[in-house]
């Protein structure tokens, strides 16, 4: 991910991707003198990915820890922010946070707390590595059983997206949402009106990337026949376009069209929280935040 | 020693005079004189000729036949990526530079003649040679700078960057007057001279102060010209009659903050004239005092003769990044006229009738973001644009759109800090491949570049009535210089980074330019070619 991508989220994000993006300058010296080679092996955290125990977790942390790493590990004055986004963290493994939530970092400010329970500690551990990772390292809470009925039925998404080899094909696929967005992006998504896929900080691209903004647009052609697609890709001479009625692909010479207009708004649908009750949307966002090809990832290698 | 009996003496003069005779033809035998007027056959040197004109005076390509133009072929540069690098093509040898390599092609069919590869490999922006007698020129990643013969690669001299702290940046060099400029960024800006034969170390100019009592010192608060910046990474002009190269400089260091370095932080963001033989200062011209937007100047400056105003002058006129197209009279650095380029300019109400830009307060850069337009990316930036005598339009490539802009921390000291594009409706980023009028900077026509969304390849204008460019992801395009109707297209299929070229070999035209890695020449059929 070369930046920021979820313009819901607000101007929170867009401070935290100018700070991260371009000036690695400030974690970096906010790193000094520890070490950045690979994260050491040591137990696994057992209450990772555990909505519940993130959320305690979150809360001891909120209580505890706030003054010097800011609330929600946003921004410390005197520590550093925890959880900002493409930051190059000195302590990785669930151990070595653990480790330092026990035993404070020595020579320097980061104290000890010793009397917070291992269990406890383990837990403010899930709790910071999910605000690193996607959704997937903090899944929401829900009948996923139920969350994926929602997504091919009542909710109606099947219609556009795709998982697994099943569904639309107008929408991005999403077998792998989870290990691409936050929670807090599929919930805006799902939401926020406001919410747009967003640009990439102005970084000079190294590929020729494949365009994916996903614009809606009503071609007409010469014999006056309008088709309303999804742009896969433009540029001055040729469109190429998914029809919305057909799923085909339509190879178009923008030089013959009668009229190109281009929609305003995004064909995905923003009124899930009235659409659905408070329980289904829970659900299906517990379904979506599962949807993660990490483990198959490892199973392939 | 062995005298020669007279046939063989006349023998050997006959041999010598037939060298003589040869001897003008000898392939890439470059010299002062083609350099300040070069064939047009040719195009000797990063922007073709020292005007920067991006002008080829061939026309047999036309706006009649050109949309039988096709490929003619292509050469891949194995193990390089998005080459920014400009062709160089002489008697019909084409050279394509990168840091530590140089290609030497057959520009009629894309056969490599020589390569010459010195360790590492490099893919790092380099943007071209320069060529002068038998000789082509090229920078190299441990700051060395390299003279090869042109007819075989081989090494004819090496030196080092005089002054153990310079490093040369990837600008093309320029030949001028028997020197080779070139210049870099580390530690600060700045440009140097060597001797073409010899690589010996002429002169240094350097773009910020180096001391308190160096000029321009007093334009940064304090000390703080320490924090040096002006970086000169992109070449520039000569004047032959004036003596003079005009290049553009950087921006401040700390680019985001500048309350760390109060004042206009001279030279910065300007146009600097020197004397090419002492590499002294003549003028400057600064478009962006006390830049906090990364505008840096190093847009190209192109020197336009022209009635101004009803008065032929020598002018220099550049489309700068912060939304302003500047005309200048290049003989004392007088501004001249100053008009934005771009619809979104909200930084700056105006300029002052010295060029001054008048600013818009809250547009600097703040913890919450603050808009601006045009964007930090710029109104244009550094690929060169072009300018046509038979027209009398400037070809430059426009970005209309916004950015917000960030700083990380408003604690003094803390200078980071970035900018994303404008979210907003409107003020997302459009491409324009625009024609101004070169003395009043007025939008004569304009052809978008749908899909784009970034600066790709600088302009080309030929004398067949057609400006060449492209957009960045590879569609190239040829336009009707007086109207801006496209009239032919081939896409490159990758990034394009770098600019169209012009040149001739053997009574046929070729416009060639280098995307991703692959450079590409196009012609006429041949049929229809002669």
């Amino acid at each position: 991910m070369t930046g920021i991508r979820d313009w819901g989220l607000g101007i929170r994000t867009l401070l935290l991707v100018a700070a991260v993006s371009i000036c690695s300058a400030v974690s970096l010296s906010a790193q000094r003198g520890r070490g950045t080679g690979a994260a050491p092996a040591g137990p696994k955290n057992p209450f990772q990915g555990q909505p519940e125990a993130i959320q305690q977790g979150r809360e001891t942390f909120n209580a505890r820890c706030t003054v010097c790493h800011g609330f929600d590990g946003s921004a410390g004055e005197i520590g550093p922010a925890l959880g900002l986004e493409g930051r190059r963290f000195a302590l990785q493994s669930a151990s070595e946070i653990f480790g330092a939530i026990k035993n404070g970092i020595p020579t320097t400010g980061m104290p000890p707390t010793p009397d917070l329970s291992d269990d406890d500690a383990w837990r403010v551990t899930a709790y910071i590595q999910a605000l690193r990772g996607t959704a997937i390292d903090a899944p929401t809470a829900g009948n996923v059983a139920l969350g994926e009925a929602i997504f091919w039925g009542k909710a109606e998404c099947g219609t556009c997206h795709m998982i697994r080899g099943k569904g639309g094909i107008i929408g991005p696929e999403l077998s792998s949402i989870a290990d691409t967005r936050k929670t807090a992006s599929i919930v805006d998504a799902l939401t926020n009106s406001g919410y747009r896929v967003q640009g990439d900080g102005g970084a000079i691209p190294r590929k020729l990337e494949v365009p994916n903004n996903y614009q809606v647009v009503r071609v007409t052609l010469p014999d006056g026949k309008v088709i309303r697609g999804v742009v896969k890709n433009e540029n001055s001479v040729s469109l190429q376009v998914l029809g919305v009625d057909d799923s085909r692909l339509h190879l178009l010479d923008r030089a013959k069209l009668k009229d190109v207009v281009y929609e305003k708004t995004s064909l995905m649908p923003r009124d899930y929280k009235s659409r659905l009750t408070a329980q289904e949307f829970q659900d299906l966002v517990a379904f979506l935040t599962r949807q993660s090809r990490r483990e198959a990832r490892a199973v392939e290698k | 020693m062995k005298v020669l009996t007279s046939p063989a003496r006349f023998s050997a003069a006959v041999c010598a005079l037939v060298l003589i005779i040869l001897g003008a033809r000898l392939p890439a035998q470059v010299t002062d004189q083609e350099l300040l007027k070069p064939d047009p056959s040719d195009w000797v040197g990063y922007s073709g000729t020292y005007n920067s004109h991006r002008h080829s005076l061939l026309k047999q390509i036309t706006t009649d036949n050109v949309r039988n133009l096709q490929a003619k072929w292509v050469f891949q540069l194995v193990g390089q990526q998005h080459v920014q690098a400009v062709p160089i093509v002489a008697d019909g040898v084409m050279y394509v530079a990168q840091f530590n390599r140089v290609d030497a092609i057959d520009a009629r069919t894309g056969s490599l003649i020589w390569q010459y590869q010195r360790e590492p490999v490099s893919t790092g922006a380099q943007r071209g040679t320069a060529i002068h007698g038998n000789k082509v020129f090229v920078t190299t990643t441990d700051s060395k700078l390299v003279a090869l013969d042109a007819r075989t690669g081989n090494l004819v001299w090496e030196v080092a960057a005089a002054g153990d702290r310079y490093r040369f940046a990837g600008q093309a060099p320029l030949v001028a007057k028997g020197k080779i400029i070139v210049g870099g960024n580390q530690p600060f800006g700045f440009l140097q001279a060597y001797d073409v034969e010899t690589g010996k170390h002429l002169w240094t100019w350097n773009a910020v102060p180096t001391s308190s009592t160096d000029p321009g010192a007093e334009t940064w608060a304090g000390d703080s010209w320490k924090l040096g910046g002006a970086p000169m990474w992109v070449s520039g002009s000569f004047d032959p009659e004036l003596n003079t190269i005009f290049y553009g400089t950087g921006q401040p260091g700390s680019q985001w903050a500048g309350d760390v370095r109060e004042g206009d932080n001279l030279f910065t963001d300007c146009v600097v004239a020197l004397d090419v033989d002492s590499g002294k200062m003549k003028w400057y011209f600064q478009f962006t005092p006390h830049d906090v937007r990364d505008w840096d100047a190093l847009e190209m400056p192109v020197l336009v003769d022209a009635p101004f105003r009803g008065q032929p002058r020598k002018l220099l006129v550049q489309a700068n990044r912060n939304g302003y197209y500047y005309v200048l009279d290049r003989t004392n650095g007088r501004f001249l006229h100053g008009t934005p380029f771009v619809s979104q300019l909200s930084w700056s109400s105006g300029l002052s009738p010295e060029g001054r830009p008048i600013l818009t307060p809250g547009t600097e850069p703040s913890v919450l973001g603050a808009r601006t337009c045009p964007s930090t990316m710029g109104a244009t930036n550094w690929p060169s644009p072009a300018y046509s005598p038979d027209t009398g339009y400037f070809y430059v490539i426009a970005q209309e759109g916004c950015s917000i802009n960030f700083r990380v921390s408003d604690r003094p000291g803390e200078t980071g800090g970035g900018y994303i594009r404008s979210p907003k409706e409107g003020e997302e980023w459009r491409f324009y491949l625009r024609a101004l009028d070169a003395t009043t900077g007025k939008k004569v026509w304009e052809y978008q570049h749908i899909g784009s969304l970034r600066y790709g390849p600088g302009v080309l204008s030929t004398a067949g009535g057609l400006v060449f460019a492209g957009e960045h992801r590879g569609l190239f395009t040829a336009v009707d210089a007086r109207t801006g109707k496209p009239v032919w297209h081939f896409n490159t299929g990758a990034l394009i980074t770098s600019a169209p070229v012009s040149y001739s070999v053997n009574g046929q035209q070729f416009v060639a330019i280098v995307s991703g890695a692959t450079v590409m020449a196009f012609a006429l059929p041949d049929s229809s070619a002669r």
